[in-house]
């Protein structure tokens, strides 16, 4: 029975936005906002609060059964600390929650992402061969864009840098295209699909 | 004690090849790509007056690149006195974004709520797009810094993206695909992007079609603007590091693939 | 002394320290890392949505259809009991459905007719000469749909054609590998950038 009513109020969503988008009609319009904001904003919203439940309850359950128990602590105070400095100071202007998300948080993300420059740098040794031509056509536009991309132009000649924006202008441009009309289709069909009914796994398995 | 691996050689190298070539701070011209040229050329003939999004939509991790780009993006629109309302689309662009905006509108003189409004955060970012489409003082009642929307003398005619002259993206995502998708296609707004060089080829159809209007981007992207600006910023200083850290890796592949091909040949006069 | 800095870099250089191998160090900055990244995202979440879209106008503007959609948000929490999980099927289906509806016309319209159109150009330009960039474009958004057409075997034709779209494929990966590169190596420049002006001119 829930299971019929959800496929029913996915379908009446579905069709009512599909239908939305299409009209002008100011009436129309002040429903298509409505739902985008009071609906579709709220309640995702709300079930960003459930992930982020979901996640305590994980380290809470980690932390009894002892695994990992002084990193999952520290995850727990991390997070519990930011809603507190929030509450306390609140979150604009130089307050204590900016400063744990400009000397605490923004260093340490941009290093992790950082860190990926050096595995990179290995791959391009360790993985980075020419073992076939499709594996030579891929190694030579990226020694191109390389090359072209930096600012060396004193040294290479005008012409890679050329043919680089070219290739990327043209063929690369034109599998990228290729890509991106099939993702297009793919997620035209399987839209089709979740609010005809067709395709029910957002329903999970039990009945 | 785990041994030196050959990996730790190669990040090693990295690492003296990046730092030697910031110490020695030298700053680099570079050629003003086309690309780049169309998106300051945009920015550029819009009148002063017309009011802009400049959507934060990147995280905290891509910071050092997007830097760069938003500031030298800030700078150039401050300049040319366009009223600028600032959005983010990822909660982590959220901070970021205020902070870029401030610091750049000080620089010039301009004034909150006047000049510059910072709008915040809303999740979902297709039904933010959208729903900014029907009526932004909806979506945002109230600015980043909780004072209601209609306070705003510089909102008062703002109700959508009829209001708008362009949309402009920081990314370092995926997330000015739903601009162009959703934004552009329903609403005929302007968008026009500065992303990290990762995402470049990823928006290159969009562009070729004209969905996107122009985009630059990458530190290299960064230090073009500034020198079109006439500016300097990180991404000049930043330039000599990047070409080496470029040879670096075209030094690694071609070594990679002689030691390959040396290995491969000895193999098989050997069987 | 400007501990923030500090602290700053010696955070940063804990994640550096996984570059040597994965140590207690960078797992703790890792560990503190994940938490405040979750705690400030449910603060921005809860201040700059929750509070102006929903409890500020249900409380102080008494908007009182907004009841529904907290009632609804509210039945996520059914699911982290096996007896009330069934009740989150609900919103999940607003969510789903609202996606998909949206999601027809401009997967239809952005992603697929507008990319064909600039697909399809004149393959001569105005002098009459073969247009090389559009009939490049064209065999290679061809060749690649093929090359993704698995219903049918990769023989002959089908299988020729296909081949080709490798080669495209191929050319988008090495510049898109290339663009890469260049973002990672950006990012690691920022943040020696960091190390060097601000972090070690402190420690001096």
């Amino acid at each position: 029975m829930n299971r019929r009513i959800a496929q029913i109020v996915c379908f009446a969503f579905g069709a009512l936005l599909f239908a939305l988008y299409f009209s002008q009609h100011p009436a129309a319009r002040k429903l298509n906002a409505t739902v985008m904001i009071d609906y579709w904003q709220i309640i995702f919203a709300i079930t960003l609060l459930v992930g982020v439940l979901g996640f305590v309850r994980m380290t809470w359950g980690s932390i009894r059964k002892g695994d990992d128990r002084p990193y999952r602590i520290v995850s727990l105070i991390g997070l519990g600390s930011m809603p507190v400095l929030a509450i306390i100071w609140g979150i604009r202007g130089d307050s204590p929650f900016m400063w744990m998300f400009e000397y605490v948080l923004v260093p340490m993300q941009s290093t992790v992402f950082a860190l990926l420059a050096f595995f990179v740098a290995s791959a391009s040794f360790r993985g980075f061969r020419a073992r076939s031509a499709p594996a030579a056509v891929l190694l030579a536009a990226a020694i191109l864009t390389l090359l072209s991309r930096s600012s060396l132009e004193g040294i290479v000649p005008q012409f890679f840098t050329e043919a680089a924006d070219w290739v990327r202008g043209n063929p690369s441009m034109a599998a990228r295209r290729a890509i991106l009309i099939g993702i297009g289709l793919g997620s035209l069909t399987t839209s089709l699909r979740v609010i005809l009914g067709i395709e029910r796994t957002w329903l999970g398995g039990e009945k | 004690m785990k041994q030196i691996e050959s990996r730790h050689w190669i990040f090693g190298g990295l690492f003296v090849i990046v730092i030697i070539t910031m110490v020695l701070n030298i700053n680099l011209e570079v050629r003003v790509t086309p690309e780049t040229d169309r998106f300051y050329a945009c920015l550029d003939s819009l009148p002063a007056g017309a009011t802009v999004i400049v959507s934060f939509d990147h995280e905290a991790s891509s910071l050092p690149e997007i830097r760069p780009l938003a500031l030298a993006v800030l700078r150039h629109a401050f300049s040319r006195d366009l009223k600028l309302v600032g959005t983010a689309l990822l909660a982590e662009g959220t901070a970021v974004g205020y902070r870029l905006m401030t610091q750049t509108a000080d620089e010039y003189g301009k004034t909150y709520g006047e000049d510059y409004v910072y709008l915040g955060f809303k999740p979902q970012y297709i039904a933010a797009i959208l729903s900014m489409g029907e009526s932004i003082p909806d979506t945002y009642p109230e600015d980043y810094l909780g004072q209601p929307y209609r306070d705003y003398e510089m909102l008062v005619d703002v109700e959508n993206y009829d209001d708008i002259a362009a949309v402009i993206s920081i990314a370092d995502g995926s997330l000015t695909t739903h601009w162009i998708e959703y934004g552009a296609s329903r609403y005929n707004i302007r968008i026009v992007a500065a992303v990290t060089a990762a995402m470049m080829t990823t928006y290159d159809p969009y562009l070729a079609s004209g969905q996107l209007y122009a985009m630059f981007g990458g530190l290299r992207g960064a230090t073009e603007y500034e020198q079109l600006i006439g500016i300097g910023g990180s991404g000049k200083r930043g330039m000599l590091a990047q070409s080496a850290a470029h040879v670096y890796v075209m030094v690694l592949i071609i070594a990679g693939n002689i030691i390959y091909f040396r290995t491969r040949r000895r193999k098989g006069s050997a069987s | 002394m400007d501990w923030s800095v500090i602290i700053a870099g010696l955070l940063t250089l804990a994640i550096f320290s996984f570059l040597y191998r994965d140590n207690p160090v960078y797992k703790m900055a890792e560990s503190l890392l994940i938490g405040v990244s979750i705690g400030y995202f449910l603060v921005i979440t809860w201040s700059n949505t929750l509070m102006d879209l929903l409890f500020v106008p249900l409380v102080q503007d008494a908007k009182w259809p907004l009841v529904l959609p907290l009632a609804l948000g509210l039945m996520m929490f059914g699911r982290f009991h096996k007896r009330t999980a069934s009740l989150s099927r609900i919103p999940i289906a607003i969510l789903i459905g609202s996606g998909a509806g949206v999601a027809i016309p401009a997967m239809l319209e952005a992603r697929t007719l507008r990319q064909i159109t600039a697909t399809v150009g004149p393959l001569l330009s105005e002098s009459g000469q073969p247009d090389w960039s559009v009939i490049v474009v064209l065999t290679g958004v061809i060749t690649t749909l093929a090359y993704f057409y698995f219903s049918r075997e990769h023989k002959g034709v089908l299988g020729g054609v296909a081949k080709g779209g490798t080669y495209f494929l191929m050319i988008f990966f090495g510049t898109t590998f290339g663009y890469t590169v260049m973002s990672r190596m950006s990012t690691l420049i920022g943040r020696v950038e960091f190390l060097l002006s601000d972090f070690v001119r402190l420690a001096q």
